[in-house]
């Protein structure tokens, strides 16, 4: 037997002690970081209004938790996401309509190519002043500007997705008479789900960055207003606190579009290399 | 049983991008027939089963099946694309794929697993109803495909070299496997392909078709009936004098000038 036992048993080629330390390794760097910039915050800058410890900030952060007003982490994050959410379900849902549409018509495309190109450059925190005259501070103000930040890019992206369909696939569906709504359903939006799948991870991270933006910029709402708020009264550990944590809540809306996109993948036939014929 | 016609070629002319592809041809088909179209790439071949599944339009000329001018795809005639790879929804499993043409059909749910089982089981892909086209090998694909284009139980089955992609081994096992589908069902196949020997050893006529057609040198470039006895055999029909024979007639047509 000798060393093929390992082999043989199926047992981890690792010791653990390297899968502890292969555990810990991601942590390593924000740890120090945190601890350079407590010792900075303490020694450097003590009485700043720009820094704090992290140790404040944590703190800072504890006690926002506890406010139960429109300040308050739980309240203005759900704020935040529930209106980067909605604004982003309007913009996919006209983006990838129309996208398809246009993907799929070399008439349509030409038709609204050039409409399509004037109006997209337009940065969408330009539009913050016409939506505040339109629907006043709130969510559909904020809403509007991240539907109008978020279709452009489903728009372009579903229409790249829909040109890519494989023409083999859509002459099957033709040879077999399929309806046009089943050719659509069973043929044409599968094929494009995978590059869709990619078009949404960009949009929630698009989504959140302008929901936030138009908070910091205009609306006393959400995350981004308490961030405003926090440095309007010199509270720098409560604004590091929170920007920690609009890029924690930032990270875990990404690893769940990271497993949605895998669990859909795999649901879709996309086969590991290892089981490939 | 009287022979029918299924399929006619009434002086099908076709032009691509100003280019004429394929001069007026007329030639028909008869149900049960197996015809084989050869020729040189680039001759129109694959222009001319496209044009019989309705996929193109004849500039000049008509297609017409059982009677009625071809005007666009119908689920009576199956085409297999020599693309499998193509032809394929990735994301269906082996009898899902072949469901698409049940579900095409407005077969009722709960009679699909029995004919599904039943095609999969013709073509010899029962074990691996459940794996995805990715996971199989090229051959066993095309198998799916063939198994899709039985499922949606047509009269004419056009076929765009279907084995082209395939290695010998393989490819010479799915002719074998057509020509005994072919004779069991009395399925009528219309075979594109530039291989003359698959060709005569499939077919009970072959259409040569040559390259540039122009006035004086149609398309059409001779129609050849193949006598050769069923079932025939990759080695014996393959030594038969009179495959040889077919085989040099033909020689010319494939460029070989």
């Amino acid at each position: 037997m000798g060393s093929w036992g390992i082999i043989e048993m199926g047992a981890p080629l690792v010791p653990r002690s390297t899968q502890i330390f292969l555990f810990l390794r991601p942590w390593v760097l924000p740890v120090l970081l945190l601890t350079l910039l407590e010792w900075a915050a303490r020694t450097l800058a003590p009485d700043s209004d720009a820094v704090a410890p992290p140790s404040r900030a944590f703190l800072a952060f504890g006690q926002a938790l506890m406010v139960s007003s429109e300040e308050g982490v739980l309240r203005a994050s759900l704020f935040t996401l529930g209106s980067a959410a909605a604004g982003l379900l309007i913009g996919l849902v006209l983006g990838v309509g129309l996208g398809t549409v246009l993907g799929l018509s070399k008439r349509a495309a030409s038709m609204g190519f050039l409409t399509i190109e004037v109006l997209r450059p337009i940065p969408s925190v330009a539009l913050i002043p016409l939506s505040m005259m339109v629907f006043g501070f709130g969510f559909r103000m904020e809403i509007s500007v991240v539907a109008f930040a978020t279709f452009w890019p489903m728009l372009i992206l579903t229409q790249a997705a829909a040109r890519q369909v494989e023409p083999g696939l859509i002459e099957v569906a033709l040879a077999l008479e399929l309806s046009p709504w089943a050719r659509m359903t069973k043929v044409v939006l599968p094929a494009m789900l995978a590059r869709l799948l990619v078009a949404l991870r960009l949009g929630v991270a698009i989504a959140l960055v302008v929901a936030v933006t138009v908070e910091v910029a205009a609306n006393p709402y959400g995350m981004g207003y308490a961030l405003m708020i926090a440095q309007q009264s010199l509270a720098p550990d409560l604004m590091l606190a929170w920007l920690v944590w609009i890029g924690v809540v930032g990270y875990g809306i990404n690893v769940l579009m990271l497993r949605l996109q895998h669990a859909l993948s795999r649901r879709m036939g996309e086969i590991p290399q290892a089981q490939r014929a | 049983m009287v022979p029918t016609e299924l399929l006619r070629f009434e002086e099908v002319g076709i032009h691509l991008g100003g280019r004429e592809i394929l001069s007026p041809t007329q030639f028909s088909v008869t149900r049960g027939e197996f015809v084989c179209i050869i020729g040189p790439s680039g001759c129109g071949k694959t222009t001319l089963l496209r044009a019989a599944a309705g996929f193109v339009q004849p500039s000049t000329g008509q297609v017409r099946c059982n009677g009625q001018v071809v005007t666009g795809p119908t689920r009576k005639a199956a085409f297999v694309f020599q693309d499998y790879g193509r032809a394929l929804l990735p994301w269906r499993t082996v009898s899902g794929n072949i469901s698409l043409a049940l579900e095409a059909a407005g077969v009722p749910t709960e009679q699909r697993a029995a004919r599904i089982a039943k095609v999969l089981d013709t073509v010899g892909l029962g074990v691996h109803a459940t794996k995805f086209p990715a996971q199989l090998s090229g051959g066993m694909q095309q198998r799916v495909q063939i198994a899709r284009c039985l499922a949606q139980e047509p009269e004419l089955m056009l076929m765009d070299e279907p084995f082209g992609a395939l290695d010998a081994m393989t490819r010479e096992s799915l002719q074998d496997e057509v020509s005994r589908l072919v004779q069991e069902t009395g399925l009528t196949v219309l075979f594109v392909t530039h291989d003359l020997e698959e060709a005569i050893y499939l077919s009970d006529r072959v259409i040569a078709l040559r390259a540039n057609p122009s006035a004086g040198k149609p398309s059409l470039a001779a129609m050849i009936e193949v006598g050769i006895a069923r079932p025939r055999d990759q080695l014996l029909t393959k030594e038969d004098p009179e495959f040889l024979r077919l085989r040099r007639e033909l020689y010319g047509f494939l460029g070989h000038h």
